[in-house]
């Protein structure tokens, strides 16, 4: 098995989130950039400028739809309406895969608009595979779960939460968006060793990567995306490339956002970290 | 093994409890001197461990933020014309009953308001008059949400008129408000005139902003029968309070051909794949897109 059955089969390198501020840039300069990662709630619509924007996107560069709304984690299922939209919007993209947290955000139709964490029980590994696998049949393309910052465990925990990502993504046979700054974020509010994470998770099932930049407070931190990448957070995206190979690489950033070139050139950084990881892979492969 | 149902139930439960102690002073809501209900500190203990640097309480405040922070900032931006003539200490107040009271139930922010009109018409936290004019005002701000995300269909050239079954719009939002709320948009401060009712159209231009005009009672009702879809004869099938005047149909007509009002009902496949507009790059307001998003807000401390 192979992350290409998670992706459509299609490779991509590194890209940015599609962001306002940065529209009338990228429209009017065209700069070269592999992709964009758009946020699907904000372009579930009839009409009007989100789906204009996002027409004239479409024209020139490829788009990969990232969601916050799928909520897979809900107890009381996904939101069926929620799937039809997102379907339509995937034929009018045609994104090779969609990704969204692994989460839960709503109960009795009563919404948080938040990325809550989800006990890491057997029950819940079961009923969120079971809305994955169900939201996988529906959309008819390849879908990919991300590891959320969170801040916070639950008593009554039955495993880590990389277990739980592994044990979710199996049984319900999706990719995995790795977010290593998530994993960064949760490990300091939580304390484990991030890397131990990292080590952990099924490489075979990583479709693509985030990285972004958080706000460290004295003991904690929040998931901000208002900075830029830190050492830490590098360390384990060269990590988590030389497990899983040459990973489509996103940058997050969404609060104080900086200059189109600004965000590219953060996110560019990633190249020269993933070539140094493919090398020490290709070390170990050789030794 | 506490059920993944129940803890889902309890702790979005807690997260709509009110703000209280730091995080509720590092909004805008009025201050309040107790701290959290000892429900609240008792469901953080029951739900969550105590972790390597944040206790329970402090780890479900950082939701309880994050929830309120969100819808907060959401609705302020969505309803500025309302702010401003409720004056803050009101208009957090409204917003905090609001939300306590009509969670969200849409996937999506821009639906936050969607109930603020009909809330704000019987909320007891200011006197009559204003219940009036905040709510029509709410009615007419949220309008505006509408129309930005509303589908465009083809218009309907005037060859096509006679023959063709017709449709409103569908980003042509009509309103009947019960005070003339359109004025408040011009005031420094709140200062109620006449409350005599008025009948709006709130739409989206050809440049892609919002619009709106005062529209004629009749005229009114001709365009909600146009939005039932029909022929042409359809509209006028029925009689109206006041028989218009030729002239003043041609006129409205007319008005309605320019503003692209009337639109082609759709085919199964044009509602699948609505008409968009594509304008001018520096042309397009692009404020309000980026409502949903994954990053947390920042805090204070």
């Amino acid at each position: 098995m192979s992350a290409a059955k998670f992706t459509g089969g299609v490779e991509l390198a590194t890209g940015i989130g599609l962001r306002s501020p940065h529209y009338g840039h990228i429209l009017s300069e065209k700069p070269t950039v592999d992709w964009f990662e758009i946020i699907s709630e904000n372009y579930m619509v009839e009409g009007g400028r989100p789906l204009e924007v996002l027409d004239l996107i479409l024209e020139q560069y490829r788009v990969v739809q990232h969601g916050v709304g799928l909520y897979p984690g809900n107890a009381d299922g996904v939101d069926r309406d929620h799937l039809k939209r997102l379907k339509r919007l995937v034929k009018r993209t045609k994104t090779p895969w969609i990704s969204d947290h692994l989460c839960w955000g709503s109960i009795d139709g009563s919404m948080s608009h938040d990325l809550l964490p989800i006990p890491f029980t057997f029950e819940a590994v079961r009923k969120t595979a079971e809305n994955l696998r169900m939201t996988q049949d529906f959309l008819e393309v390849p879908l990919a779960v991300e590891n959320v910052s969170s801040y916070g465990d639950f008593n009554g925990n039955e495993m880590t939460e990389w277990e739980f990502l592994a044990e979710v993504s199996e049984l319900a046979d999706v990719g995995i968006l790795l977010d290593v700054n998530n994993i960064y974020v949760s490990s300091i509010n939580n304390g484990f060793d991030p890397l131990e994470y990292v080590n952990f998770v099924p490489p075979e099932r990583v479709a693509q990567i985030h990285i972004a930049g958080h706000s460290r407070y004295e003991r904690f931190i929040i998931d901000t995306h208002d900075h830029p990448v830190i050492d830490p957070v590098w360390k384990l995206y060269e990590r988590a490339i030389e497990r899983c190979g040459a990973v489509a690489t996103l940058l997050e950033w969404d609060g104080k956002i900086p200059s189109f070139e600004e965000v590219w050139t953060e996110a560019r950084k990633s190249e020269a970290w993933r070539e140094s990881a493919l090398a020490k892979k290709a070390d170990h492969a050789a030794a | 093994m506490r059920p993944l149902e129940q803890t889902q139930r309890e702790f979005l439960s807690a997260l709509q409890m009110p703000l209280r102690g730091r995080s509720r002073a590092s909004t805008e809501l009025p201050p309040v001197d107790e701290g959290h209900s000892p429900e609240f500190l008792a469901k953080a203990e029951e739900l969550l461990k105590h972790g390597a640097n944040l206790s329970p309480a402090e780890s479900l405040e950082l939701y309880h933020r994050q929830y309120w922070f969100r819808l907060l900032d959401s609705i302020a931006e969505d309803f500025p014309v309302l702010r401003k003539m409720a004056g803050e200490e009101s208009f957090w107040s409204l917003m905090e009953a609001y939300l306590l009271d009509c969670p969200s139930a849409s996937f999506t922010l821009r639906h936050l308001g969607s109930r603020l009109a009909d809330f704000t018409a019987c909320w007891d936290g200011v006197e009559e008059v204003k219940r009036r004019w905040f709510s029509a005002l709410a009615r007419l701000e949220y309008a505006y949400m509408e129309i930005f995300e509303s589908a465009e269909w083809e218009s309907v050239p005037p060859a096509d008129l006679a023959t063709a079954e017709l449709g409103l719009q569908p980003h042509v939002k009509l309103l009947e408000l019960t005070v003339p709320a359109d004025l408040c948009a011009e005031w420094e401060n709140f200062s109620p005139e006449d409350e005599a009712p008025i009948y709006l159209a709130v739409w989206r231009d050809e440049s892609g902003r919002a619009a709106q005009c005062r529209i004629d009672p009749v005229e009114f009702v001709l365009l909600a029968r146009l939005r039932q879809r029909g022929m042409l004869a359809s509209l006028f099938a029925q009689p109206t309070d006041r028989e218009p005047a030729p002239e003043e149909v041609s006129e409205w007509f007319s008005n309605w051909q320019n503003r692209r009002w009337i639109a082609f009902a759709p085919t199964a496949e044009t509602e699948e794949f609505p008409i968009i507009q594509h304008r001018g790059v520096r042309d397009i307001d692009w404020s309000r897109i980026d409502k949903m998003g994954s990053q947390a807000r920042l805090m204070e401390d």
